[in-house]
């Protein structure tokens, strides 16, 4: 099975356990299971209790709070493990994992202690909150108000596009608190909001259907006057959400371009192993100049783009803003796996294009990562806006 | 470096008999420092202390040297209710050591066991053997080697017991500390030597018997029968 190799990485012994481990269990429980829930767009119930079980929902979460405290490296290497076998499986993990980053870093040490354990658990399972119908990268011109009323906030407005929203158990809802701010970012605040049970105002409205990413929750919600404790604010303090939810969406993109290198990966182990298997013109097609062509690129892109990952992962772990570097390997990464994804097609032929073989839901699942956490057309203007900034004249 | 298949099987049971009757746990191989790798997966698994037997200054090329170095080790725990191993290495498949371990130790032994559960002062095991179960039981410590089972796939350990794993300490034992000498584990204790490892060539043909009718088809193929010595 064809692998990347990790030899280099200087991995400790437990970051190696972890991965062997992440690897195990997705070749014995996930990849078995897909087929069973993704062409029926059916929610995981069973792995993600599985995954509840071996403590992949705290994987970052800092021990103190009853997480694993694993770094962004390790962190990138079981998305890209997940998203080899599926990477909606990856998705259940994402958002939240976000949600615990914004707690873990900017949360006040009450909120750490009320909300990370639990989600450490799994028993508090979050997503992020960000987009609404009329505003998706341009995240400053939300519409979500959250109205101070005594002891609590009280939130109206519609979000769209809300991963683990139905089958979650929490959110963060990013808001404004200041509409007449005079910068937009600095009237916007984030809130922990918990819906395990029936939150009078909140509601699933609608479970959008998509290309791929399937088995996986994407809703629109609703907020109608739903008040959440003011102790809910994270970091107690109004205003500060769009720095914090920013900061988060460093490490959501390295968790999406760490996607996009599984996924590509697990195209070619299927485009090596049949290139070797199907015979045409006397030999194998492996070894037919034009199929080696389209597996030698892919192979080059795929490595290139995971040290991109890594190089980001790295720079996150070290405590240094990654911004840029994370959208670098985010844009590179999910480009790639586009372009990738559909080369294995090729070489897979007809076979390729059915239902049969994983790689049309590789190819569909692809554009998730072009598209989501930000834009590839918006993540270029992120990234150049940043480099004019760096090396200003 | 993993731990052989069979071996993570008997660990899932040790490790279930524990969370059914509490009890300790410790994982023990013979090895290099790699080893210890394979050890931390049992202590995350569930073993509650891990025992490496350095093999650095001993020659365990064959089982009955291996399992000498195994049995002072089991000696030098001392008081153990039960022995568990796999059934066979996942490398050679000399599948001795269970028997051998035994034998070194002075218990029962008991092969091919895929669950047991306590009875009495002592065990009451299934052996799989040709076409059945055989259910034995044993009074006091025996060794048992452990074949797999649907109710015995080795458990994936959970990422905290990971983390816990790494910062338990192993303990390394090492010829002196087991009072093995030169003539018990070193080069001069081996006396079996394997000579050669191929793969029996096994060759098929399909010819078909030509012929007008059946009659002439038929004494076609007495006459290839005939000449090949068959009939």
């Amino acid at each position: 099975m064809f692998e990347l190799s990790a030899e280099d990485l200087n991995l400790s012994a437990e970051q190696k356990e972890v991965l062997a481990m992440i690897r195990e269990f997705a070749r014995r429980e996930v990849r078995p299971a897909v087929k069973e829930y993704e062409p029926g767009d059916r929610y995981p119930h069973p792995l993600v209790d599985r995954m509840k079980e071996l403590g992949l929902f705290g994987l970052t979460i800092p021990e103190e709070y009853g997480g694993a405290g694993l770094d962004h490296v390790t962190y990138a290497l079981v998305f890209e493990e997940l998203s080899a076998a599926w990477m909606s499986i990856a998705g259940v993990l994402g958002t939240h994992s976000i949600m615990a980053y914004v707690i873990a870093r900017y949360g006040t040490e009450e909120q750490k202690q009320r909300f990370l354990p639990r989600m450490a658990a799994g028993e508090l399972r979050g997503g992020l909150a960000l987009t609404e119908p009329e505003a998706g990268s341009d995240v400053a011109s939300i519409r979500t108000r959250a109205r101070r009323e005594g002891d609590a906030y009280v939130l109206n407005g519609v979000k769209t596009f809300i991963t683990n929203s139905r089958h979650g158990t929490g959110l963060l809802v990013l808001a404004k608190t200041d509409p007449g701010a005079p910068k937009p970012s600095r009237g916007m605040s984030a809130f922990v909001f918990e819906h395990s049970g029936e939150v009078p105002g909140f509601t699933v409205r609608r479970d959008i259907p998509k290309l791929g990413y399937k088995g996986l929750d994407t809703c629109e919600i609703a907020f109608e006057d739903v008040r959440v404790p003011a102790e809910n604010l994270v970091g107690g303090v109004e205003g500060e959400g769009f720095k914090q939810v920013m900061s988060g969406l460093e490490v959501g993109r390295i968790n999406v371009a760490a996607r996009a290198v599984g996924v590509a990966r697990a195209a070619l182990d299927d485009a090596l192993r049949y290139s070797q298997q199907r015979v045409a013109f006397g030999k194998p097609i492996g070894r037919h100049q034009a199929i080696q062509q389209l597996l030698a690129d892919a192979y080059a892109q795929i490595e290139a783009a995971r040290q991109l990952v890594l190089f980001a992962a790295r720079k996150k772990d070290r405590g240094e803003r990654a911004d840029l570097e994370a959208g670098a390997a985010k844009l590179f990464a999910s480009e790639m796996c586009g372009r990738v994804t559909l080369d294995m097609m090729r070489v897979l032929g007809g076979y390729g294009y059915t239902t049969d073989f994983d790689l049309e839901r590789y190819y569909r699942d692809a554009p998730l990562m072009i598209i989501g956490e930000g834009t590839n057309e918006i993540q270029r203007m992120v990234i150049a806006n940043r480099l004019l900034e760096k090396y200003a004249l | 470096m993993v731990i052989g298949p069979f071996d993570l099987n008997a660990l899932e049971v040790a490790v279930r008999l524990k969370e059914r009757y509490g009890a300790q746990v410790t994982a023990l191989t013979l090895g290099s420092g790699k080893a210890k790798d394979a050890l931390r997966r049992a202590l995350a698994m569930g073993a509650d202390a891990a025992v490496l037997v350095d093999d650095g200054q001993m020659a365990p090329k064959e089982p009955s040297v291996a399992t000498r170095a195994l049995a002072a080790a089991v000696r030098k725990l001392g008081g153990l209710d039960l022995v568990l191993c796999g059934r066979q290495s996942g490398e050679w498949d000399f599948g001795q050591v269970g028997a051998l371990l035994a034998e070194e130790l002075g218990m029962p032994f008991v092969p091919f066991v895929p669950r047991l559960e306590a009875s009495g002062d002592g065990w009451r095991l299934e052996r799989e053997v040709e076409g059945g179960l055989l259910v034995v039981d044993v009074s006091g410590p025996c060794v048992a080697s452990i074949t797999n089972a649907t109710d015995n796939q080795p458990r994936l350990p959970k990422v905290k017991d990971i983390m816990m794993a790494n910062r338990k300490p192993i303990q390394v034992w090492g010829p002196v500390e087991l009072g093995l000498g030169e003539e018990d584990v070193g080069e001069a204790a081996n006396r079996l030597e394997v000579l050669e490892l191929f793969i029996p060539e096994v060759k098929s043909e399909c010819e078909f018997v030509e012929g007008d009718d059946g009659a002439a088809k038929g004494a076609a193929l007495a006459r290839k029968l005939w000449d090949r010595k068959v009939i």
